[in-house]
């Protein structure tokens, strides 16, 4: 059972046992607090029974034209709540305020290349890698933005994927 | 900020952007060098100013800053030919705000509002200023003057907002909300609303003032449209009806929200309760602003509801039915929810007393039938197994085992097996296990993990592996099995567990955390220190999870660490309070109304952490602690601390009371709850469980408060104690702000309130000590907290010395000068202390911990003291009469001091010599001395036997070459090495500490 409610900032002293995980960043507080002032309905929460925090997922929506897009920037999920596609739910979640309230184009994301389970559930969930970001990751890693096209990219056009892969300068956003 | 200027303060852009080019890549000498130019050629222009202030801040040099800044300030005000505009203003700001001087921005910004009335910037930007200085009332007023100028929906609601933050923050009258209704109201008339969060706002303030009906017919109307997710307009409706005690109404709104999100847990209470009619308290769950939940789950509240038992029992079979269609409707083998509800339910007629032929179990296992393998089963269904009889719990383990046998996939099987142990272990049978039976259960488990090990041999490396809580499981019982025998075997065995799962995967965070407790707690603190490190604990997580190291560290002599982590966590919390109000202006201008309240209550909530003070006052402590040796240097410090007495004013009652704890303990060992209760330091008591839930909140605030309140007074009571040197034997007036009276008046206040704060009244507090150091009363009269008590000796020996006629231990009457009391106590404690010492290695616990705390606490501020006295008796380089020194020399008072000395010294050497001893014997003798707790096990168990099972059974060959690997890299000894060298390291910091204590100490003979 799980409660699906907007984050909010007393979350942040609550989530630490999703973000002890290794592969969680845990941000600085603007970073945090000016998703919760700009985006608020692209950060969401899911608790357990007895208020325990099970994941999180925060993300906004940018760009202009046909990029006008719904970004993730982060989801994740306790250990102690893997396996039961909690995280499915979340991207479900802000893929459907993607498309239904902000009519976006697509849902995007960056993914490290080493991280291939993390890889392997996007593609399940229908995200295809649209292109390589060379060194994105603290100028060490490649990237992999991967995308999903929205009901209103009615021909798939935003996920067709680039040949070549970009450097992190020529990304439009940060 | 470079893009943003055009012409600013009549300057050409081309003059200006070089000088921002320079600041943004960091190059200030450069930059500040053509700051300075651009003043040659408009020397009195605020903006030119304001950029070489600003250079200058970024430069670090504040109060240069400062100045330049208030000159530009002096040049808006006088040039009344100027034109002002928002670049300048802005810049400006920028700077007062790193300075900390809000109030000198804001008067900028209102000396150009009134100068340019109309201009909306401006306006916005005085409306930013009084946001960060969070001055609610001026805020509303400009809002106010905009809405007014510019009749905007936004401007309307920032005054909305102001009125709110004034209700919820200052509690000001109601009278306030009945304004901003109105205000509200006038503009819908005319204007309607158009932002999402102004419906919530309007509705949040209908809902502050129980005008629920008035607040469901805006939200039934067009304007609920607004709010985009229906779901969320429906728990809003039902929150509402609830609220305005129409049950029936709510309940089948929730039921409709749970139709849609059949997994809504949160939902399903609220429905149940609103079926049930029960008292939720939703003012905690008023709004969006907080995630603070009811309290559904309390029992008092299902007892309260008011049905007759006919009523109760249909409406309780109705939510069955309905649960039970969810059940039906959700194939998804995911969804948990209505299958916990059903348990919620049976629990409902269970607190009503009604049998429900064993319904309640049966649902129970129901739940564990279909979702026993995951690993959040137990804490699920933690609150339902707590009203288990002990019939009942020894029914569903054994029904739980014979599903769990059923299970089909080995994966499955694992998990069932696991959530098996958990129950057992959440019942707390493991204390009532034998000896051999816990043995058995910890190999159990081990045996289980090496079996398992091959279904992990294809995850992904950063993947959890399968299994993984078996090691914690296992490492929890080995440390029962310790604190029941106290064989030291065990403690290591638990270490050994978990850094075996380390070995074969880094990663699992939960292993770190028992590991740096049971390490600390060995007197290996450089290896917690290094696992912690491990965790990267940064930004938020350094208020919630840092208490796992800090009052460790805060007692060691790792001072250079501690240090570290005490800036890091204060520069973390520092920034942030800095530039929280800026965040609360970025939501205001994206019009996230409800984001603005819950910030403004966080900040709030940050700048009350208990962590937070107690990390003011540690930082400052640590640096007398680190400075001791040196009077002068202890006086340098006292100077930027307003000698001591800023604590004082930090943690008035009033701090004390609102203080906020914002830990997250659930991390923790089981045996040590909370900071202040480590369970291995008493005995054994069987049956006590002392699990988690015994421990109320409320007293760790109550014991944390304690300690605060003493680290408050306590740097002050140290300033005073080392002037009371002078005081007394002084005879013309001091200069300075303090008078003697007034200091001894004030040294006697705050030793009165450090009593009370150990628990007694002064004069009660005084006996004891006395008494003690007669030896009428044991050491052991002082409980756990001696060194607080000797430091309270030291302060009132200084203060002895300082009141003159009026002394309370004076020779007569007590028989014995306050010096040699402080003295007799030292030297007991240490007496105490090591009589049955044993070397650290093979005696866990504290013991190393209280001597550092004896010989960087009281001991350092009795030198202090014994310096100051000197120090004046005999003042090197000052005129003094030759027969005035001969007098000190020879006064009783001297032969005290002396007296003082000597066994200062005697107590060190004593302590120096015990931790010498330690560090003669060679590393490999240490190391043989632990790896003989750990190989001392055999057929018939002890410690060790468990281990060995762990590396007999690991050695499976289908495992994959990647933990294969990892299991051959295992050893034993290279973690007691470790340990070893953690334990001496500690040591040699402490010896350190005693030869310059001892050094000093000869000086002054």
């Amino acid at each position: 059972m799980t409660t699906i409610r907007r984050f909010c900032c007393n979350d942040l002293l609550r989530f630490a046992s999703v973000n002890l995980d290794h592969l969680t960043e845990t941000f600085n507080m603007s970073f945090y607090m000016t998703y919760l002032a700009r985006w608020p309905d692209y950060f969401h929460v899911a608790e357990g029974p007895g208020n325990h925090i099970m994941g999180y997922i925060m993300g906004k929506v940018e760009g202009q034209g046909e990029s006008w897009h719904g970004h993730v920037t982060a989801v994740t999920v306790s250990s102690e709540y893997r396996r039961q596609k909690l995280a499915k739910k979340l991207m479900h979640l802000l893929e459907d305020i993607s498309d239904k309230i902000d009519k976006a184009y697509f849902v995007d994301l960056f993914v490290r290349a080493s991280n291939m389970p993390a890889m392997k559930m996007y593609e399940k969930l229908g995200y295809v890698i649209y292109r390589r970001v060379l060194r994105y990751y603290s100028g060490e890693e490649d990237g992999l933005d991967m995308r999903k096209a929205l009901s209103r990219d009615v021909d798939k056009k935003s996920i067709i994927p680039l040949k070549r892969p970009i450097t992190p300068d020529e990304l439009e956003y940060d | 900020m470079a893009t943003k200027f055009g012409v600013a303060g009549g300057i050409p852009e081309r003059r200006v952007r070089p000088i921002w080019d320079a600041v943004d890549s960091r190059q200030y000498k450069p930059a500040l060098k053509l700051a300075s130019s651009l003043l040659v050629k408009y020397p009195s222009s605020p903006y030119a100013l304001a950029l070489k202030a600003l250079i200058l801040e970024r430069m670090g040099k504040p109060d240069e800053a400062l100045r330049v800044c208030l000159e530009a300030k002096e040049f808006l005000y006088s040039d009344n030919s100027l034109h002002i505009d928002e670049l300048t203003l802005s810049t400006l700001q920028i700077v007062f705000q790193r300075l900390d001087h809000l109030d000198h921005a804001s008067s900028c910004y209102e000396h150009a509002c009134a100068k340019h009335p109309n201009n909306l910037e401006i306006m916005i930007g005085l409306f930013n200023c009084y946001v960060r200085e969070c001055s609610f009332v001026k805020q509303q007023q400009i809002a106010i003057k905009m809405y007014k100028h510019f009749s905007e929906e936004r401007f309307l609601l920032w005054a909305v907002c102001s009125i709110e933050l004034q209700v919820v923050c200052n509690s000001s009258g109601h009278k306030l909300l009945q304004l901003a209704e109105a205000l509200l109201k006038k503009h819908m008339a005319s204007h309607s609303l158009h932002e999402p969060d102004a419906l919530v706002m309007y509705i949040s303030i209908l809902e502050q003032q129980e005008k629920y009906d008035a607040a469901l017919e805006v939200l039934s109307g067009n304007l609920g449209s607004l709010i985009g997710i229906e779901e969320d307009k429906l728990r809003i409706q039902g929150r509402l009806l609830a609220r305005a005690c129409n049950y029936a109404a709510a309940a089948e709104i929730f039921q409709r929200v749970l139709e849609s999100c059949p997994d809504d847990w949160q939902t399903f209470l609220h429905y149940l309760a609103c079926l049930l009619e029960e008292d939720v308290n939703w003012s905690k769950t008023n709004s969006s602003h907080q995630s603070c939940l009811p309290c559904v789950d309390d029992i008092k509240a299902c007892k309260a509801t008011h049905l007759t038992k006919d009523e109760f029992d249909s409406r309780i079979s109705n939510a069955l039915s309905f649960v039970q269609k969810l059940q039906m409707d959700c194939c998804n083998d995911c969804v948990r929810g209505p299958h916990l509800a059903q348990i919620e339910i049976e629990r409902r007629h269970r607190l009503h007393g009604i049998e429900h032929d064993g319904k309640f179990m049966e649902s129970l296992l129901n739940y564990f039938y279909r979702f026993g393998h995951l690993s959040c089963f137990t804490s699920d269904v933690e609150m339902f197994l707590r009203l288990l009889t002990d019939d009942e719990k020894d029914q569903l383990l054994d029904n739980m085992r014979t599903l769990e046998s059923t299970s089909a996939s080995p994966i499955k099987a694992l998990g069932h097996a696991m959530t098996v142990f958990k129950v057992q272990e959440s019942f707390g049978f493991m204390f009532i296990l034998s000896l051999r039976e816990l043995e058995g259960t910890a190999r159990k488990m081990l045996e289980m993990f090496c079996k398992d090990l091959k279904l992990s041999r294809d995850l992904d490396p950063q993947e959890n592996m399968h299994g993984e809580d078996l090691l914690s499981m296992a490492s929890n019982i080995l440390v029962l099995l310790f604190w029941r025998t106290r064989k030291l075997g065990y403690l290591l065995e638990a270490i050994m567990v978990l850094e075996y799962g380390l070995n074969i995967r880094r990663y699992v965070w939960q292993y770190k955390i028992l590991l740096l407790h049971l390490y600390s707690y060995l007197g290996a603190l450089p290896l917690a220190y290094e696992w912690y490190s491990t965790l990267d604990v940064k930004n938020i997580l350094l208020e919630t999870v840092s208490h796992h190291i800090l009052p460790q560290m805060i007692s060691s002599p790792l001072w250079q660490e501690n240090g570290d982590l005490l800036k890091d966590y204060l520069k973390f919390m520092d920034d942030h309070l800095r530039e929280a109000a800026d965040l609360t202006c970025v939501a205001y201008r994206h019009r996230n109304y409800s984001k603005v309240i819950e910030f403004v209550q966080f900040k709030d909530r940050l700048e009350n952490s208990n962590q937070l003070l107690m990390a003011r006052l540690d930082v400052s402590i640590l640096q007398l602690k680190q400075k001791a040796d040196s009077l002068q240097e202890v006086e340098c410090i006292f100077e930027n601390l307003n000698y001591g007495s800023r604590f004082l004013e930090m943690s008035n009652e009033d701090k004390l009371k609102s203080l906020t704890f914002n830990e997250d303990l659930q991390a923790r060992p089981w045996w040590s709850p909370t900071s202040s209760v480590n369970l291995l330091s008493g005995c054994f008591e069987e049956g006590s469980a002392c699990l988690r839930e015994s421990l109320k909140g409320g007293d760790e605030e109550y014991i944390v408060k304690k300690v605060i309140e003493r680290k408050s007074i306590l740097p002050r009571l140290v300033y005073l104690s080392i002037q009371s040197g002078s005081i007394s034997l002084k005879e013309n007036d001091r200069n300075g702000s303090l008078s003697d009276a007034s200091a001894v008046g004030e040294l006697k206040c705050l030793l009165e309130r450090y009593a009370r704060n150990i628990g007694l009244s002064f004069d009660d507090a005084i006996s004891v000590i006395l008494a003690i150091s007669r030896g009428q009363k044991s050491f052991k009269e002082f409980g756990s907290d001696f060194i607080s008590w000797i430091n309270f000796a030291v302060f009132v020996n200084a203060w002895n010395l300082c009141c003159r006629g009026v002394k309370l231990l004076n020779e007569d009457k007590c028989g014995m000068s306050s010096w040699r009391i402080v003295d007799n106590l030292v030297k007991s404690c240490v007496a105490e202390q090591l009589m049955h010492a044993e070397p650290i290695l093979a005696s866990p616990g504290d013991k190393l911990s209280i001597l550092v705390q004896l010989v960087t606490e009281p001991i350092s501020w009795h030198i202090l003291v014994i310096q100051s006295r000197i120090r004046w008796m005999l003042p090197s380089g000052r005129r003094k009469k030759r027969s005035g020194m001969t007098d000190h020399l020879s006064s009783p008072d001297m032969q005290a001091v002396c007296g003082s000395v000597l066994c200062l010294i005697d107590a060190i050497q004593h302590i120096e010599r015990w931790v010498a001893d330690q560090m003669n014997r060679s590393e490999d003798q240490d190391l043989d001395i632990l790896l003989s707790h750990v190989h001392r096990g055999d057929a018939e168990g002890g410690p060790g036997c468990v281990l060995q099972s762990l590396e007999q059974n690991a050695c499976a060959d289908d495992v994959g070459d990647r933990i294969l690997g990892a299991l051959q890299s295992w050893s034993c000894a290279t973690v007691c090495r470790k340990i070893v060298g953690a334990q001496r390291k500690m040591l040699s910091h402490l010896l350190r500490i005693c030869q310059s204590k001892l050094k000093l100490l000869r000086s002054m003979q």
